[in-house]
Formats: structure tokens, C-alpha cells, sequence
């Protein structure tokens, strides 16, 4: 054993070799419980390949879940799988995987540059090239620029981007990302929405998490949808959504002239109703959500409406989930 | 060395050790408790090494231990010169200045301190040492048998037997014999040694080696699994086991050359303060190297133990203080009962008889040395019946910081055992400590 001081020449991977077959994910009937609370009950589920977004309101589950994939938790039942192995046993497979945790905490002390290159120092990589591929993962995010300042001086959203492009440099096969738009401004969030969507275009396995679903439906329309740790639908959002379309949603819109805006939104045949809870408030009544946030943006570019804010919080993923569990909200 | 490197499985894991220990050592670095831990036992430290200036620049006051420098008769003749000349020390009619040719009287200085000890070192169980220098013994009226008290056949000399039982010698003097030692000159040289044992015993190994891992270990892995960092660590292939090891490679890159630095601060400044003809005491760096290793060895057990506490309950710091209690008991028992079977379930314990063997190795003499600060002369406690409790000067510093081998084996042998437990301790606390942090769940 000869310490590898000069850090010279390629870098080697882990001997660990994935079973052949194995999907990407497997979870078997795996439930866990915190004393009396359970987080998650039962759950089975196998997937390979694609953008699969998991969708659940707080406490749903979706990070327990993440956690146990990761190995940061210990099934209380079934049988967690990675690439074929049980990753509370053995850390082999995050060779082959990249974690963005929920946590906000990250060490603020570091550079971007230094938190990347440390980390993908752990995957085997010498110096230098866990510089290059930090370079890489930085430029991907679109970090580049300020990749050499203090982590604890940038926004949410490039703590977010750092997030995953630690996450990218051992160029994964499989992404988990928990919840990674969330505290994002707009601007960010398509930055990384974009990323994600390049992911997936690139054959990678990609699991996210939300609880909002019109962001998760700007990425992909594989969706799992977790409810009180259950699982409630595995499938295709369009599916799922041409049912949806019979309930009311409600939308509100902050803007400079409700009265204008109003206007030009009853044009659209979708809309059911309108209330006017204040001067610079508009509250939009539709049974077609997706299409009228297809169309809500042209209406304000063309009309030059000075729009604040478009709100519908959690309002669609609770409407699936009450229709879903029967109930009507 | 023909092998190409970053072939091997170890290439790759020592690659893993380095980003770990790099990454370690540099949000030590930057966190201000850090420098404020390592700063205060600076402190503590040059605070003692102060004092250590301080006692040997001071001038230890001569004590006529045999009461020769007095003049009873008040004949303007000391006792010490009537006695050399034979003159009567009580009659003002009788002294030298009336003998022919006649004699000038001699300053009392002279006769202070004037019969320093002549007493060499050997290992011999049995010396016989000692020389009448001022000659009260050889020149003095009394009886041949008077001055052959200790009955060896030779007037006016020293006989010590090493008892190997107790570990000290016994000494059998014969009247007037090196009975005035030179105070300076041994209580410097028992301050020095009792400094240098006694801030590497408590200050090295006791205060350093316990307080720093306390503040700096015991969040080694804790405050990264309470802050959630801990999840960027551990979702890359490497096993809890590694990054324990490896961040205490981090902590230890700190910690290490901290000891190295204050060690060496102090070795260099008492080794040119310290007492002797020499400009720089170059056998004390023997001392000083059994010092550095037991401080190495002691931070580096501690950090393991510590580091594990913290893994295995969130408020570990609280499970490690009645540690550093026990441990503070076990250093002062090492130090007055060196054999004591409760010091092999400490820490401490064993390092100390790192530095016990140390001190032996480069000082041989110390059991005759700390002999000569108890007997002064003859007026020291055990060996003159009357005059007891008038030890040399230091003599009380030198025997609280100075013990035996306590393991009944060799200097050699104490270190390599005790080096190999403390190794062994580290290994045993890490194996726990990686067990544990394997079991905890990271939320």
C-alpha cells in the first residue's frame, strides 16, 4: 500500500459491479415507522430510466422515502434496492448515484468550486480531475461565473444549483433530487427545471420530488403521487389530469387593474366565474387548469398587463389527492 | 515501484482519506472555536512556562545548612575557620589570628555552602562518595571511630545503598561530610526537571490532550449529522467507517502539529534556561520527545473516544466530562502511586509511564538526585534525627511530578507497551465508534 500522495494518472472506480437486470430502484412492501408514526407503509415500486417526479404534500413521505434509498434510513420492513444492492448495507452503489438533499444546510465556509471538487474527490477522482469535472458540473448548472465565491453569499437558488452540480460530478446514472425548486425565484427555477429536463434527455434515471404540481408538469409526466406514506398513483400526469379537469380550481392574480385584466380573461372560454376580493385582486374560477395556464401568459404579454403575482398553492395536487381519495375539496 | 500509479483499490481510498482529512482540517480552520480551544491552552501553557522563567532567574538563597558561618565566641573567626585550625569555637581568647605566623580572618560567605555533594552517579547498588571539603570532618578533633561512623574502614566519606524494593537510596554519612550543599545549584536543577515532568505530565498530557479533543472531537461527526451536512458525505461510496477514520485524520492534521509547535516552543526555551555549564541542555529533548509521543498518542485516543460519545448520543460532551474527571483522578494517581492497577483502565495512565520512561532513560540519577534533596546534608527528613522536614529546595516539586516505572518493566519495555495500548485503545474506540455511526440513521 503505497499512499498516493502525487495524486497523479486516471482515477479508479470502486470494484463494485452493479447485477446485471437489476432496475434502477426497487422498493419492495418497505415501511417505516418513527415509534408509533408511520412515515411510510408498504410501498412497492421499481423504476428505470426517465424524469419521475414524486408528488405529496408535506409529510407525504417523499424524503423518508429519498432517505431510505439513500441509506440514511434503515426499512423497518421490505427491501430497498439500488442498482440490485441494499444501500443501507453498502454505500457501493452511490458510485453510480447523486443526491441533492432537502437540507438547506451546506458548508458555507467552502466555494462552490471547493464543495464540488471535495466531494467528487469521494468518488475516487485525484485533484485535478475533480477540478475539470467540477468545472464541468458548474458550467452545466450555469454556476461558472461565481463558482469561486463562498457558498454562504449566494441566493437560494445557486445554493440550490451548487446542490446539484455536487450531485452531477460523478455523472450519475440515477438523480435524486428532493424537493430541489423549492425557496427558488422564477429565474431559477427554469435554470433548473432546464437541468433537470437535459437529464432525462440524456437517459438518466431523475426522481424529484414536490408538492406542487404545475412544476413537476413542466418537467415530466411520469409522476408517483404519495399520500399520508402511501402510495396513491403511479402513471402518466395527462391521464391523471383529463380526470381533474371536473373539479373548480381557483386562481389568484395580483395585479395593477383587476377590472382590465378580468376583461380579457373572460375571454377565454374555460373560465367559469371571477371575484374581485380587492382592487388589485382577481380571483379566476376554472375546471380546466392546464389549459388556462397554457393561455394566461399570452393574455397578459399581449394586453401589457402589469402582473404581481399568479397564485394557486398546492390548490391542483390538493385537488387530485381529494379526488383521488374520493373525497371533493 | 514499477507499478503505474492509481492502480491499486488502496489508490483510490487513500485519494478519499486525503479529500477527507483536507476538507477536515480546513473547517477546523475556519471555525473561530478552533482557534479559540488551541489558544487558550497556549495560554495555559506559556502561563506555567512564565512561572518557569521566573524561578530560574531568581537566585535561590544560600542557607548555611551546618551553621559554620557563624561566630559564637563573636572572636571576628567564623566557626567553620576556628574548626579548620582547631581553635575553641566558644572562647573569643582562642583563635587562628593568635596561631603563628597568624591567620586573617575569612568572610563568613566562605563559609556557605561550602561542602557541596561530591556524589556521582553509577548504577552500582552500593556507592561510596562523598568528600570532606572543607575539612571538618578530616582536620576536626574527633575520635577515628567518630569519624568513621557508618563503619565502612574509611573516615570521612558517604556510603548509599540502593534499596530496589522502595526504589531509593539509604544514606550513611559520616560526620561533617558534604554537609553544606549548594542550594542554587540543586534547587535549580530540581525546578527544571520538576518543570519539565510536571507541565508534560499535567499540562501536555492531562490538559492539552483531554480539553482540546473534548471541544474539537466530540463534534467530529455529531455536529455535521445534527446540522445535515452529514448527507453530503455519506451519499458518496464510502462506508461510515472511512469517514470516521479519515475525519479524524482531519482533526488529528490540527491537532498534531499544535502539540509539535508548544512542545517544541518549550523544550527550546527551557532547554536555554535551564540550569547547567552547557549553552542548550540537549538531553532533555530526550524528556521532551516522551512528552510530544505521549500527547500524540494521548489526543489521539481521546479524539476516537470522544468522537464516538458524540455519535452515540446528540449531548456526548456530557457522557465525555466524567470521563475527564476519572482521568484527571488517574493522572494524580500515576503521579504519587505509579504501580496502581486502576491506572491500566485509563488513558492517562499509560502515557504518563511514556514520559516516566523518558525521564528515566535521560536521567538515571533521579532516584539519587531526589535522595540528595531529601538528606540536605543531613538536616533532610529521614537521615537526621532532629533537623527533619529541611529538604533541598525544588526537592518537594521534584518528587510530586517525578514517579517510578510503574509496571515493573524496563524503560524501553514501559514505552513500547504502553505505546502499543494506546494504540490499541484508539483502534478500540474508533471499531465502537464506526459500529455505532453505522447504526445511526441520518435525518
Amino acid at each position: 500500500m503505497i499512499p498516493d500522495l502525487a495524486q497523479e494518472g486516471k482515477a479508479q472506480q470502486q470494484a463494485w459491479v452493479p447485477e446485471a437486470q437489476a432496475p434502477v430502484v426497487m422498493l419492495n412492501n418497505v415501511g417505516k415507522t418513527y415509534g408509533r408514526y408511520q412515515a411510510l407503509g408498504g410501498i412497492s415500486l421499481a423504476l428505470s430510466g426517465g424524469v419521475t417526479g414524486i408528488l405529496g404534500l408535506n409529510g407525504a413521505g417523499k424524503s423518508t422515502l429519498f432517505k431510505l434509498l439513500m441509506g440514511k434510513l434503515q426499512p423497518t420492513q421490505g427491501e430497498v434496492r439500488l442498482f440490485g444492492t441494499n444501500p443501507w448495507k453498502n454505500p457501493a452503489p452511490y458510485a453510480r448515484v447523486g443526491y441533492v438533499p432537502e437540507n438547506e444546510k451546506m458548508h458555507d465556509w467552502m466555494t462552490a468550486h471547493e464543495f464540488v471538487s471535495t466531494f467528487a474527490r469521494l468518488h475516487g477522482l485525484t485533484r485535478d480531475e475533480a477540478k475539470k469535472e467540477a468545472n464541468r458540473v458548474l458550467e452545466f448548472v450555469g454556476l461558472s461565473d461565481v463558482m469561486h465565491k463562498k457558498i454562504g453569499r449566494y441566493s437560494k437558488g445557486m445554493r440550490q444549483r451548487a446542490k446539484i452540480a455536487h450531485a452531477l460530478v460523478n455523472d450519475p446514472d440515477l438523480i435524486i433530487l428532493d424537493e430541489p425548486l423549492q425557496g427558488c425565484d422564477p429565474l431559477a427555477r427554469t435554470t433548473i427545471m432546464n437541468v433537470i429536463r437535459e437529464l432525462g434527455r440524456m437517459g438518466r434515471t431523475v426522481l424529484l420530488s414536490s408538492h406542487i404540481l404545475s412544476e413537476i408538469e413542466r418537467i415530466t409526466e411520469q409522476i408517483v403521487i404519495l399520500h399520508q406514506g402511501r402510495l396513491l398513483a403511479i402513471g402518466n400526469l395527462h391521464a391523471i389530469r383529463e380526470q381533474l379537469d371536473n373539479i373548480p380550481h381557483t386562481i389568484e392574480i395580483e395585479c395593477k387593474d383587476a377590472k382590465s385584466l378580468a376583461k380579457d380573461v373572460l375571454s377565454l372560454d374555460m373560465v367559469h366565474g371571477l371575484q374581485f376580493p380587492s382592487s388589485s385582486k382577481l380571483k379566476v374560477f376554472t375546471h380546466h387548469l392546464g389549459e388556462f395556464h397554457k393561455r394566461l401568459p399570452k393574455i397578459i404579454v399581449d394586453n401589457e398587463h402589469d402582473v404581481m403575482v399568479i397564485n394557486n398553492p398546492d390548490d391542483d395536487l390538493q385537488s387530485i389527492l381529494g379526488y383521488l381519495t374520493g373525497g371533493f375539496r | 515501484m514499477d507499478k503505474k500509479r492509481g492502480e491499486t483499490i488502496w489508490t483510490s481510498l487513500d485519494r478519499k482519506a486525503t479529500a477527507i482529512a483536507e476538507f477536515t482540517m480546513r473547517q477546523y480552520r475556519t471555525r473561530l472555536s478552533t482557534w479559540v480551544v488551541l489558544g487558550v491552552g497556549f495560554l495555559a501553557i506559556s502561563v506555567v512556562l512564565l512561572f518557569y522563567i521566573d524561578a530560574m532567574n531568581t537566585e535561590i538563597e544560600a542557607i548555611d545548612n551546618d551553621g559554620d558561618s557563624l561566630d559564637w565566641d563573636g572572636d571576628g573567626y567564623v566557626n567553620g575557620q576556628e574548626y579548620k585550625y582547631g581553635t575553641d569555637l566558644n572562647d573569643a581568647a582562642s583563635h587562628p589570628g593568635l596561631l603563628d605566623p597568624p591567620i586573617d580572618p575569612e568572610p563568613a560567605s566562605m563559609y556557605i555552602n561550602e561542602d557541596d555533594y561530591d556524589w556521582d552517579y553509577s548504577d552500582g547498588s552500593r556507592l561510596e562518595v562523598g568528600i570532606d571539603d572543607d575539612g571538618d570532618c578530616n582536620n576536626s578533633s574527633l575520635p577515628e571511630s567518630l569519624k568513621d561512623d557508618n563503619n565502612d574502614g574509611t573516615p570521612c566519606n558517604i556510603v548509599l545503598v540502593y534499596d530496589s524494593l522502595s526504589g531509593s537510596y539509604f544514606v550513611y554519612a559520616d560526620p561533617y561530610v558534604d554537609e553544606d550543599p549548594d542550594e542554587d545549584r540543586y534547587g535549580k536543577e530540581a525546578q527544571h526537571r520538576a518543570f519539565i515532568l510536571g507541565v508534560g505530565k499535567l499540562g501536555f498530557v492531562f490538559l492539552l490532550s483531554i480539553f482540546v479533543p473534548l471541544f474539537l472531537a466530540t463534534g467530529l461527526i455529531r455536529d455535521e449529522m445534527t446540522s445535515g451536512t452529514m448527507q453530503y458525505m455519506t451519499a458518496k461510496p464510502i462506508a461510515r467507517g472511512e469517514i470516521f477514520l479519515y475525519r479524524m485524520l482531519g482533526y488529528l492534521a490540527i491537532v498534531w502539529p499544535y502539540l509539535l509547535v508548544v512542545c517544541s516552543l518549550l523544550a527550546i526555551v527551557s532547554g536555554f534556561m535551564g540550569p547547567g555549564d552547557q549553552i542548550f541542555r540537549f538531553k532533555d529533548l530526550g524528556v521532551w520527545f516522551s512528552i510530544l509521543i505521549a500527547a500524540l498518542l494521548a489526543t489521539l485516543v481521546y479524539g476516537m473516544l470522544f468522537a464516538f460519545l458524540g455519535v452515540l448520543w446528540k449531548y456526548g460532551i456530557i457522557l465525555a466530562l466524567p470521563i475527564a474527571a476519572w482521568e484527571l483522578g488517574m493522572a494524580l494517581l500515576s503521579m504519587t502511586v505509579p504501580e496502581s492497577t486502576f491506572l491500566r483502565m485509563s488513558i492517562v495512565g499509560w502515557s504518563m509511564s511514556i514520559i516516566d520512561s523518558g525521564a528515566y532513560l535521560v536521567w538515571p540519577d533521579m532516584a539519587l538526585f531526589t535522595q540528595k534533596g531529601a538528606w540536605a546534608g543531613g538536616t533532610g527528613d529521614a537521615s537526621f534525627f532532629f533537623g527533619g522536614g529541611k529538604e533541598l529546595p525544588g526537592y518537594r516539586a521534584l518528587e510530586w511530578a517525578q514517579s517510578d516505572l510503574g509496571l515493573g518493566l524496563g524503560p524501553y519495555a514501559t514505552t513500547v507497551l504502553s505505546v502499543v495500548v494506546l494504540f490499541c485503545q484508539a483502534v478500540f474506540f474508533w471499531f465502537i465508534g464506526q459500529l455505532i455511526f453505522k447504526s445511526k440513521e441520518i435525518v
